[in-house]
């Protein structure tokens, strides 16, 4: 397998409606921008993927009507579907295609356009005879498997909202982030409107218009065309057992996501995350789950999340500062919200963070999360 | 930019899907009011509701456990902003209450309505038991909801 | 055991910025507008914001002719349907052909049939009728 890196990153302004551009104008946007960065022209691509959710936009073969926008037009494109994974598997193919030698360079381009659809009833088309009765949802999902979380690990409403308080304020230096709320409090996030308990309005993430691209290289590519590549250390993805409640003890164990990571921590040397990893970008949709990531990651013992947020540790001026952009709970186009984690930890590799820029960032982690059945995990590095 | 055109549609999507066999023989169990698991024969996880295979282990399961009608609650909600039920399209009147709940005989737990959705009276380990239709209709929703045992 | 139901999705979808300029002229004005690219130097048709075959964002729209040639077509019980390309155009727009009873070539010459009232539709063209027939007519 050939060394391959990250060249380049672009992403779309995210916004609850972005009706000024249609699907594909919103997808060449993003794509643009990354070759831009990369100093590539579309010919300079030899293939393509895609990330974008089917039926979000109620619209079929959403690869079919993007992919002229993504420059595909006389090349390989192609979708990865993996659910809220889409685009950290879509980055984790155009990485496996470049390391095997069948291409030198591949553009990855995830793209969700919600205020098109109607994303509650795509999620609500589960199995008829069982789900489809009793359908909880991605709210009332989450909210189920938080309570028995909060029982085991002891975690508060209030650890949960210093969540939210970093995500908003964090994105208020992102120019390209959704929510942005750089005054934003932990009383306000706690009298915000109850959700699905004990989830509130600012403990979840948003449905946000965007899209997000990255170009992925070969290392002699890379080496040609980019000053600083992010090198591509270790890639895993894990699949799980569909049914929610076949599942033990979900966010306390997370196995997709805690054996992903061992595996991505073993391949590229990591013994102990929070003292090794520079900059982590994980797929938080509601704040309780970053609490949860942290133990699955392996950033604390399970039980120690709730003083890992209360101490700051992972704060833009902590130790391990996670989601400098802003993440998931700021800006979430479902199809590039995978591929906004990668790009977003490669551009911290490039040192192009601008204001979220995590100072001589050199080891970063970028996590996907598809519900409970697959997990993406993929360490970068400034050295290959 | 000048003005903005957009498309407003609303599509009609028919679907037919089949059950398998497991899901057929469960669903026929609840117009008796019995409810059977799966049982796993390398791991012995028994499923609820049964599924054809253990994906763990690989394996296809064909024994038949017994399986109780009250259980233990797992994990709780009240859902204050209802999803669209994906049988009817419409929503379901909030708020209400969501269990995960682990019946005796099962090992796994089922996601299925609660009748109480006062967040101070739900506690992860109470005891809970199903609340029948009275006409059993042969479906999943034959269990209304579960009531907490006091 | 089958079981089968149905369900409604509501869904938008924003024309953009190439597309809602080509719909407000033909609703305002009854004009088609095609788009320039600046590397092929094809115009494409209905207008657009990029080429597709090149990449390059297409320069300001031009008017092309109501007026084309059919390149292909197709019977089907919901009428004829017919891939017709503009004067002034490179590419080709598919559409209704009018009448459906009509006996269709390819290469016919065809011209636009635009309803009176318009509301900024791609149906706001009712088909494209022969063009001997709008010549009689005018
Ligand atoms: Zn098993
Ligand atoms: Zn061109």
């Amino acid at each position: 397998m050939r060394r391959v890196a990250i060249i380049g990153t672009g992403q779309t302004r995210h916004a609850r409606c972005r009706d000024d551009a249609s699907q594909p104008e919103l997808v060449r946007e993003a794509a643009a921008a990354a070759l831009a960065d990369a100093e590539l022209r579309p010919a300079d691509i030899d293939a393509v993927l895609l990330s974008n959710m089917e039926l979000f936009e109620g619209r079929a073969f959403p690869e079919l009507w993007a992919g002229e926008g993504a420059f595909a037009c006389g090349k390989p494109c192609m979708k990865v579907a993996t659910g809220g994974t889409s685009g950290t598997s879509a980055c984790i193919a155009a990485f496996h295609q470049v390391a095997s030698g069948l291409f030198d360079t591949a553009l990855v381009v995830g793209f969700e356009k919600h205020s098109e659809g109607h994303t509650q009833t795509g999620m609500a088309l589960t199995d008829p005879f069982w789900d489809r009765a009793v359908a909880s949802g991605a709210l009332g999902n989450f909210a189920l498997s938080i309570s028995e979380y909060m029982t085991e690990r002891g975690v508060t409403e209030r650890q949960a909202a210093l969540v939210a308080v970093k995500a908003r304020t964090n994105a208020a230096r992102n120019p390209h982030a959704h929510l942005k709320s750089p005054e934003v409090t932990v009383e306000e996030v706690l009298a915000s409107r109850m959700l699905a308990h004990p989830v509130r309005l600012f403990d979840m993430c948003p449905q946000s218009d965007g899209a997000c691209a990255m170009v992925v290289a070969s290392e002699e590519c890379a080496r040609r065309a980019c000053s600083r590549p992010a090198w591509v250390k270790a890639t895993a993805t894990r699949h799980e057992q569909p049914y929610l409640g076949d599942i033990d003890r979900r966010l306390c164990a997370m196995r997709t996501l805690r054996d992903a990571s061992r595996a991505v921590y073993a391949a590229a040397g990591i013994i102990d995350p929070l003292a090794e990893l520079d900059v982590a970008e994980i797929y938080e949709p509601v704040t309780y789950a970053e609490l949860a990531w942290y133990e699955a990651l392996g950033f604390c013992e399970d039980g120690g999340a709730g003083r890992l947020i209360e101490d700051g540790v992972t704060s833009m001026d902590g130790a391990l500062p996670v989601n400098p952009s802003g993440g998931v709970l700021s800006t979430n186009p479902v199809g590039a919200s995978g591929v906004i984690r990668v790009a977003e930890a490669a551009l911290q590799i490039h040192g192009r963070g601008g204001a979220r820029q995590v100072d001589g960032a050199r080891l970063a982690l970028a996590t996907g999360y598809g519900v409970y059945a697959w997990a993406d995990a993929v360490v970068l590095g400034a050295e290959p | 930019m000048s003005e903005r055109i957009a498309v407003k549609h609303t599509m009609d999507l028919a679907w037919r899907y089949a059950s398998g066999e497991a899901m057929e023989r469960f669903c026929a169990d609840l117009s008796d009011r019995r409810i059977e698991a799966l049982r796993c024969g390398g791991c012995g996880r028994r499923y609820l509701p049964p599924r054809p295979f253990c994906g763990n282990c690989r394996l296809r399961m064909t024994e038949r456990v017994p399986v109780r009608d009250v259980g233990t609650l797992v994990a709780w909600t009240v859902v204050h902003t209802p999803i669209l039920d994906g049988r009817t399209g419409e929503p379901r009147p909030a708020p209400y209450g969501m269990g995960l709940i682990r019946l005796d005989g099962a090992d796994t737990t089922l996601n299925h309505y609660l009748a109480e959705a006062d967040p101070a009276r739900l506690r992860v380990g109470s005891r809970v038991r199903a609340v029948w239709r009275p006409a059993l209709r042969g479906a999943m929703d034959d269990i209304l909801h579960f009531e907490v045992l006091s | 055991m089958i079981r089968e139901g149905s369900i409604h999705i509501p869904f938008t979808y924003a024309a953009g910025r190439a597309a809602s300029r080509f719909l407000v002229v033909l609703r305002d004005e009854g004009r088609i507008l095609g788009s320039p690219c600046p590397a092929c130097r094809r115009v494409l048709c209905p207008a657009r914001s990029f080429c597709p075959r090149c990449g390059e964002e297409t320069g300001e729209p031009v008017v092309v002719d109501p007026a084309g040639t059919v390149v292909s077509f197709t019977e089907t019980a919901a009428g004829v349907f017919g891939l017709v390309r503009p004067d002034g155009a490179d590419t080709a727009m598919l559409h209704r052909l009018l009448p459906a009873g009509a006996k269709w070539t390819i290469g016919a010459r065809v011209r636009a049939r635009l309803l009176p009232e318009r509301t900024g539709s791609i149906t706001d063209i009712e088909g494209f009728e022969p063009l001997e027939a709008t010549e009689d007519h005018a």
